[in-house]
């Protein structure tokens, strides 16, 4: 092999106890990337005919066992070119006869050295919504921002524009554009009119991304949109996950009140990503803007953890807080748990729910996972980190103070809990819970400072009280302004 | 279990935070509001009429609490809607008016206990969802349900008496 600190696991992105079955995922997905029809950068053949050799080797169980022999002892702890760490809400399990619960949160960072590094080329669809509801302030805002992103953009970088009402049209192909003047005109040139069917601008933009589509860069698709779309919202979803899986992920932007955020939620979250609530037209340049400088300090696209269902643990809640502060939707043992930045860690926090049954003695594992995280701009797959993690029992428990972080985290999340419990209850139709719930948040949010969302909350309870509703503003506000408080610092410090 | 000390809610072990009313179960926070009974309020009010004073306050405060066991006047302007309360430590809870000073915890007032605001004509009260309730005039308040205030009110917080000084608004 050309590089000697490398053996076939490290090759192939593998551990030395690796199954069968991930060797020959890890070497389909390696060959996919390294395939001498589609590498043009030289030097890639050679890996690909190592990896091929290294498959043949692994794949065969007696030829597997002499190589082994061959290998020095592993190290350790393999080196991952990124940092974890995970704090838990208790030091051990109770000993007792009723369900309990356990915290835990994992942190992510990219490596020290690499923060201040160049980062890799954007390959971005910005899809936009040119029904004629946009009319107005809000597409020429739209128009000045996909501008100033256009003049932001560094040569490496690729962006297309794409518009759609009921059917859409490419604005700007992507590719690596010298006019950049000219482009400037044609978004200019966009019009409003027509209706919203989202499938359609996310189909073409999704065509746009895979032209360019290449593991290192980041791909991503930004849709911005102030309305509904009926009727193709199963299509639009399907075509999320399939964009996830080519490790393509999607923000979105709703404008206004308008629009389904449970749809545009389920679309970001299938792919890691999130959605934002513009309120005020005048933020779509604010928000678009941070949308690219987090693009750009994109370390890692996407860190997915697969795990397997422990009997009498029920893992019931993930959830995003920082970068993007979102629910991560738990499906089938996979989960995207979204992008690691630069400089901001990925923090990410799982609730367990324990049966008495498992907490007999000793100890016990509550989750056993593997987390993969495809980094741009790193050449080898990064082999998987395997997570086991487990608590001691004890007799009589001691669970002591959670750490300030875990504190802080459920704290806010508490809050957006709160007023997701307000929307389960209406929709039973249990009106006087519901108010109850928003009653109580308000006063939570009162304590933490939070003077105008309380009152937002306060009034959506009396709309609750009154119309046995809530107004599609107010209840925007509630669920997009909780998510946010996970960002800011607390308004109110203890005074000491 | 772990029983809320706030709402009664049963949360399941291992909770940080109150499922149904947010109060922090676990950690730093060992004291917990001090349970009274009604008739002690009751017996406390009885004794105490209300009498306006003509405290004088500074000219840009409309709203003046007098504290009735120190004797002390607060008054309050620059804003107009006030949280009443007491600080408790290693809680991000902090009250705008904290009231500590004047035996709130033995009063039993709640860290977040209630709130006076005004709008253009009226001054209201409205009971946080306080542990001993929010008591005007010797009557207990429902919980989130504003009432209207008029000069020399006597409010308790629990056990602590406030009468409120108005100006005219």
């Amino acid at each position: 092999m050309s590089d000697h600190l490398r053996d076939y696991y490290d090759l192939l992105g593998l551990s030395r106890d690796a199954t069968p079955e991930e060797i020959k995922r890890a070497y389909f997905e390696s060959a996919q990337k390294l395939h001498p029809d589609k590498n043009k950068v030289a030097g890639e053949t050679e890996i690909f005919l190592n990896v091929q050799q290294a498959y043949e080797t692994l794949s065969n169980s007696t030829r597997r066992a002499q190589y082994d022999a061959t290998l020095p002892p592993a190290a350790p702890t393999p080196s991952l070119p990124y940092e974890h760490k995970i704090i838990y809400s208790r030091r051990n399990l109770g000993k007792i006869n009723e369900p309990q619960m356990l915290y835990a949160m994992l942190n992510l960072d990219a490596p020290q050295e690499t923060r201040r590094a160049s980062s890799a080329p954007l390959n971005v669809s910005l899809v936009i919504d040119r029904s004629t509801s946009m009319q107005g302030v809000k597409m020429d805002t739209v128009k000045a921002t996909a501008i100033q992103v256009l003049r932001n953009l560094r040569p490496q970088d690729i962006l297309s524009v794409v518009i759609f009402s009921d059917r859409a049209e490419v604005v700007i192909p992507a590719a690596y554009h010298l006019d950049r003047a000219r482009l400037e005109s044609r978004v200019q040139m966009i019009q409003t009119s027509g209706g919203t069917e989202i499938y359609q601008g996310l189909e073409a933009g999704a065509r746009e991304i895979m032209r360019s589509l290449d593991p290192k860069r980041i791909n991503h698709l930004i849709l911005l949109t102030d309305g509904r779309t009926y009727g193709d919202e199963q299509q639009s979803l399907e075509l999320a996950a399939k964009l996830a899986e080519q490790g393509v992920g999607i923000s979105c932007m709703g404008i206004g009140s308008e629009w389904n955020d449970i749809f545009l939620d389920a679309i970001s979250t299938r792919a890691g990503g999130s959605t934002n609530l513009i309120v005020e037209p005048r933020d779509i340049n604010r928000l678009l803007l941070e949308k690219f400088d987090a693009l750009i300090q994109t370390y890692a696209e996407d860190a997915t953890l697969e795990f397997k269902p422990i009997t009498g643990v029920e893992l019931s809640r993930v959830f995003r807080i920082q970068p993007d502060p979102a629910p991560v939707p738990l499906n089938e043992g996979k989960i995207h748990l979204g992008p690691i930045l630069q400089d901001t860690s990925t923090r990410v926090i799982f609730e367990y729910i324990i049966q008495p049954t498992e907490v007999q003695s000793g100890e016990l594992t509550f989750m056993e996972a593997s987390l993969k995280v495809a980094i741009t701009s790193h050449p080898f797959p990064v082999p998987s980190l395997r997570l086991r993690l487990q608590m001691p029992v004890s007799d009589p428990s001691s669970p002591g103070a959670p750490p300030a972080e875990i504190q802080q985290a459920l704290s806010r999340l508490m809050l957006y809990q709160m007023q997701e419990q307000a929307r389960e209850e209406l929709k039973k139709g249990n009106v006087e819970k519901a108010a109850r719930h928003l009653e109580r948040l308000a006063t939570n949010l009162l304590t933490q400072g939070e003077r105008s969302l309380a009152q937002t909350v306060m009034f959506e309870a009396n709309s609750i009280k009154n119309n046995h509703s809530l107004s599609e503003e107010g209840s925007k506000r509630m669920k997009y302004g909780t998510r946010m408080l996970f960002l800011a610092p607390p308004k109110k410090e203890l005074a000491q | 279990m772990i029983i809320c000390p706030n709402c009664q809610h049963e949360n399941t072990n291992g909770s940080v935070f109150c499922a149904e009313c947010g109060e922090q179960l676990d950690g730093v926070e060992t004291l917990v509001t001090q349970a009274i009974t009604e008739d002690q309020i009751s017996e406390d009010l009885r004794n105490q009429a209300p009498r306006p004073e003509a405290e004088a306050t500074p000219a840009n405060s409309w709203l003046s609490l007098h504290l009735m066991d120190s004797g002390k006047i607060m008054p309050l302007a620059s804003r107009n809607e006030f949280t009443l309360g007491r600080l408790s430590e290693g809680q991000p809870i902090m009250p705008d008016i904290d009231l500590t000073a004047y035996q709130a915890y033995a009063s039993g007032v709640s860290r977040l206990h209630a709130v006076v605001k005004r709008d253009e004509s009226n001054v209201v009260v409205m009971d946080l969802g306080s542990s001993n309730g929010t008591y005007l005039n010797g009557r207990r308040l429902t919980p989130h349900t504003e009432e209207r205030l008029s000069h020399g009110d006597i409010v308790a917080l629990g056990k602590l008496k406030i009468q409120i000084l108005l100006r005219n608004i």
